[in-house]
């Protein structure tokens, strides 16, 4: 997520300090307000701890490493101004002698993991963690999606800042810094944290928590534990049942979503994103639906069984997607993501011709996710068959990009060589 | 460490991110010696004031966003090493380090748009169905944004390999960066060396013991189990660092003594880079 020299216009960069500064100037007073001279140790020595954590490797499901920000982390221990310079500290350190991040695009690289990061983070533990006692899984369990959630607003964040990038400067025709739009950089940017490196970072936060409340409780109760350990607070009953957090978590993403369908329609309830609802045959989406139902209540189950146990429970999770997947058949128009050049023509008016070239690709052999069988794919067909064909391509699907991929990570490893040869090399 | 790894057929299972992780850390270390090593070395950058050099260094780094040229950007790229070269950093390792990392980060994520951005084609090679078509315009940006990082890790490369740690950070001052700040900076670039070094010792300690396969929640336990104790030590560390600093007689206010002095060559550099900074941005009005 470090930002280099050259994705951002100067401008950009040096405008994003005009939010970044004041923040610093006002966690250095804040911090000092609490904590006097101790300030300059505490803060020192909690840059370094940032900073070794950033090093860490940590073993990812799949086989792969990936490493966190602890951000999260520190606002939960030491409050959010305190992580504001810790992270900050860390992160100038790493452009300045590590080469890890640009020197101009500290600012910008500040602002994403080192305000936002921890403040978001911070505030969705306290969201959730509602006055838990201090000791509660609920807390660990708070920090843990405090992280996730503050890291994917800061993947946000990056992709805004660089998507911004080629409608503010171009010359030409070519542009001139970071050449993806909005469109592109926010979603490469979420999809990669919030399938991967978010899910660390809110892991490495609920087990960190998990592990101070077990063994160091006393550092749990933010700054003023350091000077006065006997006011930490014990904690009170929850006040707030998880199932209201979950229910207003719904209700806001489905208002959120509600809101932004009617603005891309243009305020018609029947235009929501822009598509025509009244399209839709109702009763047979209903039928679909009842197939859905019984296609994952019957295969979900049956994977787990067969799957040998190391992959048991991912496989079943992306069985379940698969299940879930001709869902997106009931949306009209454009609703699923991965439209094809028509679709995006219709969307956006234009095709960028890039695209247009490289969807011939995608034709083949399952064009639209569907079998090429009419009882599947025959335009009068019911929805329901239709359904039925996505689920039976989409597990055909993941069958063959598993199979593949195991075959590669059998053929790297079965030679005895690139893999270690080239850790040999890294380590 | 090629040592710990070498020689046996991995095991399936094996730890590879505690060997990862050792890397990356001993990476940082000798990373450390070896620039404090060059920076101590008479060379042209090296006898620099460092407050000129770090100015220098920005303003010529804010030139290279400014720049939309090829062209220029391969003259600042040539002045760069020519100063380089006048400061006897080892020629291969300079331009090694920069260029074989740039592409990988800066590279692969620039592919896709030369493909994508409208314009006319450079050639159009049908592959079965699909149309290898890159358009001009997204490959004099791609090109364009690749050299533009590699001449700004360039010069920050160059920057931290000329000057010791303690000067680059007392220099900081020159732009009014609050001394606090800069103290904070210095003691945690100290810290950082002794956690990496308590972390070196306790992820070899675990390689050391570890036979067989351990499984993946396991590791994750014991990975922030690892963290909450640093985070733990830290503490103590502040603690312990605090009750030093007071015996010394710290009483929250910070006193640095520098014995810096801007030369006229200083002078003279700082604005010989400025000026060729403004030539460079000046002319890309002019260059293609």
């Amino acid at each position: 997520m470090h930002i280099p020299d050259g994705y951002l216009a100067p401008a950009v960069a040096m405008a994003l300090a005009v939010p970044t500064v004041p923040a610093w100037g006002l966690a250095t007073q804040r911090v000092k307000k609490v904590l006097n001279n101790r300030t300059v140790p505490l803060l020192a020595i909690f840059s370094a701890l940032s900073f070794t954590i950033m090093m860490f490797n940590i073993p990812v499901p799949g086989g792969t490493t990936a490493h966190g920000v602890g951000g999260t982390l520190i606002a939960v221990v030491l409050g959010p101004w305190a992580a504001v310079i810790a992270v900050s500290t860390a992160l100038i350190l790493q452009a300045l002698f590590f080469g890890d991040g640009g020197v101009l695009a500290i600012f910008a690289n500040c602002l994403n993991m080192a305000i936002i990061l921890p403040f978001v983070g911070y505030a969705t533990y306290r969201l959730i963690a509602a006055g838990a006692p201090t000791l509660s899984t609920r807390r660990a369990i708070a920090a843990g999606i405090g992280a996730y959630v503050g890291i994917s607003v800061s993947a946000l964040a990056v992709g805004i800042e660089l998507g911004i990038e080629p409608l503010l400067f171009s010359s030409g025709g070519h542009a001139l810094y970071s050449p993806y739009g909005l469109r592109e950089a926010i979603p490469a940017m979420l999809a990669a944290h919030m399938l991967g490196a978010s899910i660390v970072e809110g892991l490495i936060t609920g087990l960190g928590v998990a592990y101070l409340q077990r063994r160091h409780p006393e550092y749990l109760t933010s700054l003023r534990g350091i000077f006065a350990p006997e006011e930490a607070a014990a904690g009170r009953p929850s006040q707030r049942p998880l199932w209201q957090i979950v229910l207003a978590t719904v209700v806001v993403a489905v208002a959120v979503l509600g809101a932004i369908g009617l603005v891309e329609g243009g305020g018609d309830p029947n235009r929501m994103f822009n598509a025509d609802w009244s399209a839709v045959d109702w009763p047979s989406v209903g039928s679909m639906l009842l197939v859905t139902a019984i296609a994952g209540v019957v295969l979900v189950p049956v994977t787990y069984l067969l799957l040998p146990r190391s992959i048991k429970r991912i496989g079943s999770a992306f069985v379940a997607l698969a299940v879930v997947a001709p869902l997106g058949l009931i949306a009209p128009g454009f609703a699923y993501g991965e439209g094809g050049a028509h679709d995006v023509k219709a969307a956006f008016g234009y095709v960028p011709t890039g695209l247009q070239d490289l969807s011939g690709i995608f034709a083949a052999p399952m064009s639209e996710y569907n079998l090429p069988l009419p009882f599947f794919s025959d335009a009068n067909a019911p929805l329901w068959h239709a359904g039925i064909g996505y689920e039976i391509a989409g597990v055909l699907g993941i069958l063959a990009v598993g199979g593949v991929t195991y075959l590669i990570a059998r053929l790297l490893r079965g030679s005895g060589g690139p893999t270690s040869v080239a850790e040999e090399a890294g380590s | 460490m090629t040592a710990l790894v070498a020689g046996r057929k991995p095991i399936e299972g094996r730890i590879g991110w505690l060997e990862r992780t050792v890397g990356g850390i001993t990476a940082n270390i000798e990373h450390a010696v070896f620039t404090e090593r060059h920076a101590r070395s008479a060379g042209w950058l090296q006898a620099r004031d460092p407050r000129a050099k770090l100015v220098g260094f920005l303003v010529a780094i804010v030139a290279t966003s400014l720049v939309g040229s090829l062209v220029a950007l391969a003259l600042l790229y040539g002045a760069v090493l020519a100063a380089a070269r006048a400061s006897r950093v080892p020629f291969g390792f300079f331009v090694k380090r920069v260029w074989l990392g740039i592409p990988f980060f800066a590279g692969i994520v620039v592919v896709p748009a030369i493909f994508f951005v409208p314009g006319d084609r450079v050639f159009d090679l049908a592959v079965g169905p699909a149309h290898l078509a890159p358009s001009w315009n997204g490959l004099v940006g791609g090109v364009l944004l690749v050299s533009r990082v590699g001449v700004s890790v360039s010069l920050a490369v160059l920057l931290v390999v000329t000057t010791p740690w303690a000067d680059l950070l007392k220099s900081l001052r020159a732009l009014r960066t609050p001394q606090v700040f800069v103290l904070v900076l210095s003691m945690t670039y100290r810290y950082i060396f002794l956690f990496l070094h308590t972390t070196n010792g306790i992820l070899l300690a675990r390689k050391s013991r570890s036979v067989g396969r351990s499984s993946g929640g396991e590791q994750r336990r014991w990975i922030t189990g690892t963290m909450g104790n640093l985070m733990s030590r830290a503490f103590k560390m502040s603690n312990d660092v605090y009750a030093a600093m007071l015996a010394r007689g710290f009483t929250g206010e910070v006193r640095v003594y520098s014995t810096y002095r801007m030369r006229a060559t200083d002078w003279l550099s700082l604005g010989g880079v400025a000026a060729v900074s403004v030539a460079v941005v000046l002319a890309t009005r002019v260059l293609p």
